[in-house]
């Protein structure tokens, strides 16, 4: 399915041209989806268990880290004594957040607050004088084992004097309470609001209104493996670290910055990441913490977060109050959510500005003219929040999905009729609203082919067949908009990256890119399209990523950006150098240079075919004549491209709208659960969902993106929760607390696509990764709703755990 | 100031054989098995991604059975046969399992493989044809964060179907 909507003139500045430029003759059609692909890169490495993670980095007298942290929500700090600790023979370092201050700046953000209106402020590696949540890092300890740095902790004696803490987001939005950080006034970090008309106006005067309220509990990124540290000093003073992150480049920098370095005397080497799911962001204080217990010591030092410390990073704790107008045939008139996130403490890590997205995609892929969406992040005495695959953006669908089904309920209308009749119909695109320019869509037909894979009217059979049985089944739908692929200017969260492109005389191909994966395969996607720009074998194209001493400076993995921006890039750059060596063979063969075509290994003249070389004999040719004979006058095989700028728009249009994410991938959802009423237990029968995310390069790989995301739209719709006790401490600590999917726990889903290609992009693609997620999370959530329909009682809570869903019985689902 | 010195850690020599290997190390008490294949063994495909036996990325199989590595004392696999990820099949080949794995890309990052691997190797070697539901309850023990399980379990049946076409004449 394809449509051609013609990118707006009006509203692009200079610097962002309006369209992708044309293919060079012979290239081959990027839009070209012929199901093909190559095997995961290294799938043998990891099979056989040879794979290097960062845990697996042991320089020669590696020393280990443990970390001392606060036992208190919040407290100040009176002293800390380590004398006893420094006495402990087998420890290297002790150092405390006094010491601490003199030897490192404060921390760079992940996203400096300010950036967007909010308020700020400074953090260092270790807390100095004050603590405000359980797990904050206050001292650290280097010793020759990791036991025996554990054991040096118990001897750091912290004097505190507890102060009242609040975990609770409206309790921390009361006048008296208590507030984190004082030189703010209250607990609010800031507002964003996203409104177009007079939502209530509209709602005042629509007649129909539904008031409701959607209570998200905090949730948790849960990647395999936690993140981890190797610092290394040269002699000389250059510093290497191993890191399991996300984001080396701007790791890089905030390190030079932080521990006075020089940039080009830090390398940093993003090991093969165990997954990250935006948990391993950069930002944390044990970033340059480890380092400086590495100089400290003059020893490589390795810290590995344990499981129990990985928990404590929070995502998704959100409240939505909601209010909808609507006539009798369930058309949305006005729409209002106001979004209170509970971010715990704020911290440099790239998680509190989830808050913005969560507003900013609303009203999602429904046509609503009124609307007002206020999201407000607010601090509380948890743990902070880093990135968790979604980003806030499950947040609208969860709260637009239910509010569909609420109104279908209401007017008696089918959910999917009722989305029907407000989704922006296909001829509306490209499509404004306040914060989105959205690139193409065809919703209607997405919901649709998902309610046939899923069989949605037998599913409605069987559901009546089973309640004559007393059984709750639940049908329940959920569409999910994602903008991917977010340019935040002022930060090192950017649109665009950088991709070299290297011939080698052998004929073999280098490829060094900016972005990074955290095991999604795009590296074997990126050489799967050099690859074909050269007509050479996938294998023959080596990719490399992470290594800040080899590759160009790039942001790394986030926001599901990487092909469109690194793959698009080393395109351009292969392009290039295609052109070059096009050149070349045109001198070489006494040929038109446009005439040439590279296809299997061989430049070949496309109207006579035996004028020919391999690609190979014609790389070494440019390097061994290169600026000796005529016509090879340039022999540099090497070319380094960014992706083009597309569809941003930065500079507020004269109605104030602006779009800092340039791809809106779409996805549709269909889930059948039985809940049983006894219990409150809920079980996944059957999943069926549509993803539509443009041109795909690699299907395999997108499938499975999609798979791993709808399993965790599950987990967080059902099961997954870090409660708090009462004094302030997270309660789950490991797996057996905090409850990711079991191969038992899940159906098989049926997966199939649509593909409607973003005019905008180089290669048609609108990102993968992060869609699913908020489709699976509201197909659950109206699934469960659906089931207990027949009890006459609604579930306001996700997770949908048998407590809340008794509750929801047992109380009659008053919010 | 005076250092004090700790408390030695008791230690004891632990004789073993890994992937084939008979092996002799110097351990303290209370290192767990999969601390000693990583840090003295150097077998670092054996993950660590809970060390609470939740998630079974440290998965090895000691005497016949598929263990938890982070579970076990080293000083209790005395005289043990282990099998790491390294030695799961002869160096330089994959078996069906592993061969279906990446066909069917049923992996992503790729850290929970040990304990996937070893749990559908075993039940292969126990059931021939699985169902899905048997597929799904073999895995129970292992957790995966990437691929919502779709494709480890399709593999799981592949490798199952490889297998036996391989034994029928």
């Amino acid at each position: 399915m394809t449509t051609t909507p013609t990118p707006p003139h009006s509203l692009r500045t200079a610097a962002e041209p309006d369209t992708v430029p044309d293919p060079p003759p012979g290239a081959p059609d990027l839009h070209e989806t012929d199901g093909h692909q190559p095997l995961r890169r290294d799938g043998d490495l990891l099979l056989t268990g040879r794979a290097r993670f960062v845990d697996d980095i042991a320089p020669r007298g590696l020393m280990h880290a443990a970390i001392l942290r606060s036992p208190h929500p919040h407290a100040l700090i009176r002293g800390v004594d380590a004398t006893r600790a420094r006495e402990r023979a087998d420890v290297e370092v002790v150092l405390t957040g006094a010491d601490a201050v003199d030897l490192a700046t404060p921390l760079p953000h992940f996203f400096e607050p300010s950036i967007v209106g909010c308020r700020t402020t400074e953090f260092r590696c270790l807390a100095t004088d004050r603590v405000r949540w359980v797990g904050e890092p206050v001292a650290a300890v280097v010793a020759t084992s990791l036991a025996a740095a554990e054991a040096a902790l118990d001897d750091i004696v912290v004097d505190y004097e507890p102060l009242p803490a609040v975990l609770d987001a409206d309790e921390a939005l009361r006048e008296d309470a208590p507030v984190l950080f004082e030189e703010w006034g209250d607990n609010r970090l800031g507002l964003f609001p996203f409104a177009e008309g007079d939502a209530a106006a509209k709602i005042a005067a629509a007649p129909h209104v539904i008031r409701d309220e959607l209570r998200v509990g905090r949730q948790h990124v849960a990647p395999m493996e936690t993140r981890g540290y190797v610092a290394e000093w040269e002699p000389g003073g250059r510093l290497t670290l191993w890191a399991s992150t996300q984001n080396p480049h701007p790791l890089r920098t905030n390190l030079a910055t932080t521990l006075g370095v020089p940039e080009d005397r830090v390398r940093v080497v993003a090991t093969r990441m165990g997954g990250g799911f935006g948990h391993k962001f950069n930002g944390y204080g044990e970033e340059p913490l480890v380092c400086l217990l590495s100089r400290l010591a003059d020893a490589p030092v390795k810290w590995i977060e344990t499981r129990k410390d990985c928990l404590l990073v929070g995502a998704r704790e959100f409240t939505h109050r909601f209010e909808v107008g609507f006539d009798d045939d369930g058309v949305v008139l006005g729409l209002s959510d106001r979004i209170v996130g509970n971010i715990g403490c704020l911290a440099p890590w790239g998680g509190w500005s989830m808050t913005f997205p969560a507003g900013m995609t609303f009203p999602g892929p429904y046509r609503i003219a009124d609307y007002a969406i206020e999201s407000v992040p607010v601090v509380t005495n948890k743990a902070p929040w880093n990135g968790f695959r979604g980003y806030g953006k499950e947040q609208a669908a969860m709260a637009l999905e239910r509010i569909m089904d609420l109104v279908a309920e209401h007017r008696g209308i089918d959910p999917a009729e009722v989305r029907r009749r407000n989704f922006i119909p296909p001829e509306a695109f490209p499509f404004w609203t306040a914060a989105k320019h959205l690139d193409s869509g065809e919703y209607a037909a997405a919901l649709d082919k998902a309610l046939a894979l899923a069989g949605y009217d037998a599913l409605r059979e069987r559901q009546a067949a089973a309640l004559a049985q007393g059984r709750h089944l639940g049908v329940g739908i959920g569409f999910e908009l994602t903008p991917e692929g977010g340019d935040f200017a002022g930060s090192f969260v950017r649109g665009f990256d950088t991709s070299t492109v290297r011939v080698h005389p052998s004929g073999a191909v280098s490829v060094l890119t900016g972005v990074t994966s955290p095991g999604t395969g795009n590296e074997t996607s990126i050489a799967h399209l050099v690859a074909r720009e050269f007509g050479i074998a996938v294998e023959a194209v080596g990719v490399t990523q992470g290594d800040t001493d080899s590759c160009p400076y790039g942001f790394g993995n986030f926001t599901s950006r990487s092909l469109a921006t690194g793959g698009a890039a080393a395109v351009l750059a292969a392009r290039e150098l295609r052109e070059r060596m096009a050149d070349a063979a045109s001198a070489l063969l006494d040929a038109d240079a446009a005439d040439f075509e590279f296809r299997d290994g061989a430049v070949v003249s496309r109207t006579a075919p035996e004028t020919s070389l391999t690609f190979a004999e014609l790389a070494e040719t440019i390097y061994r004549r290169g600026l000796a004979a005529p016509g090879l006058d340039q022999p540099l095989l090497e070319v380094t491209r960014i992706d083009l700028p597309h569809n941003f728009h930065h500079v507020p249009d004269d109605q104030g709208r602006f779009s800092a994410y340039p791809s809106f991938p779409y996805s549709a959802h269909v889930a059948l659960v039985e809940v049983d009423a006894e219990t409150g237990v809920v079980e996944v029968l059957e999943y069926s969902a549509i993803d539509d995310c443009g041109v795909v390069i690699s299907p395999g790989f997108v499938a499975g993106q999609l798979y791993g995301a709808i399993a965790q739209g599950i987990g967080g719709a059902l099961w997954e929760e870090v409660p708090y006790d009462e004094d302030g401490a997270p309660a789950a600590e490991t797996f057996k607390h905090y409850l990711t999917p079991r191969a038992p726990d899940l159906p098989s889903f049926r997966l199939e696509h649509q593909h409607t290609p973003s005019p905008f992009t180089l290669l048609g693609t609108k990102g993968a990764g992060e869609s699913g997620v908020g489709g699976a999370m509201a197909a659950l959530l109206n699934a469960v709703n659906d089931g207990l329909r027949p009890l006459g009682v609604h579930a306001h809570r996700v997770p949908l755990t048998p407590p809340v869903v008794l509750d929801a019985i047992v109380s009659g689902g008053a919010p | 100031m005076t250092a004090v010195e700790p408390d030695a850690a008791p230690e004891r020599d632990l004789a073993l054989t890994v992937n084939g290997r008979r092996k002799r190390v110097r351990i303290e008490d209370r290192q767990l098995l999969v601390d000693v294949l990583r840090d003295n063994l150097g077998m670092t495909g054996t993950h660590i991604g809970c060390a609470n036996g939740d998630c079974g990325a440290c998965t090895v199989r000691m005497d016949g059975q598929i263990t938890k590595s982070c579970l076990v004392l080293a000083a209790s696999a005395e005289g043990a046969d282990v099998t790491t990820i390294e030695g799961y099949s002869p160096r330089g080949t994959l078996d069906h399992v592993q061969q279906a794995f990446w066909d069917l890309d049923a992996f992503q990052c790729g850290f929970c493989l040990p304990g996937h691997l070893f749990a559908v190797r075993d039940l292969l070697d126990r059931d021939p044809d699985p169902g899905e539901d048997d597929i799904r309850e073999a895995l129970r023990g292992n957790l995966c964060r990437c691929t919502g399980y779709v494709n480890l379990v399709a593999a799981a049946g592949e490798a199952a179907r490889r297998e036996r076409e391989d034994q029928s004449p």
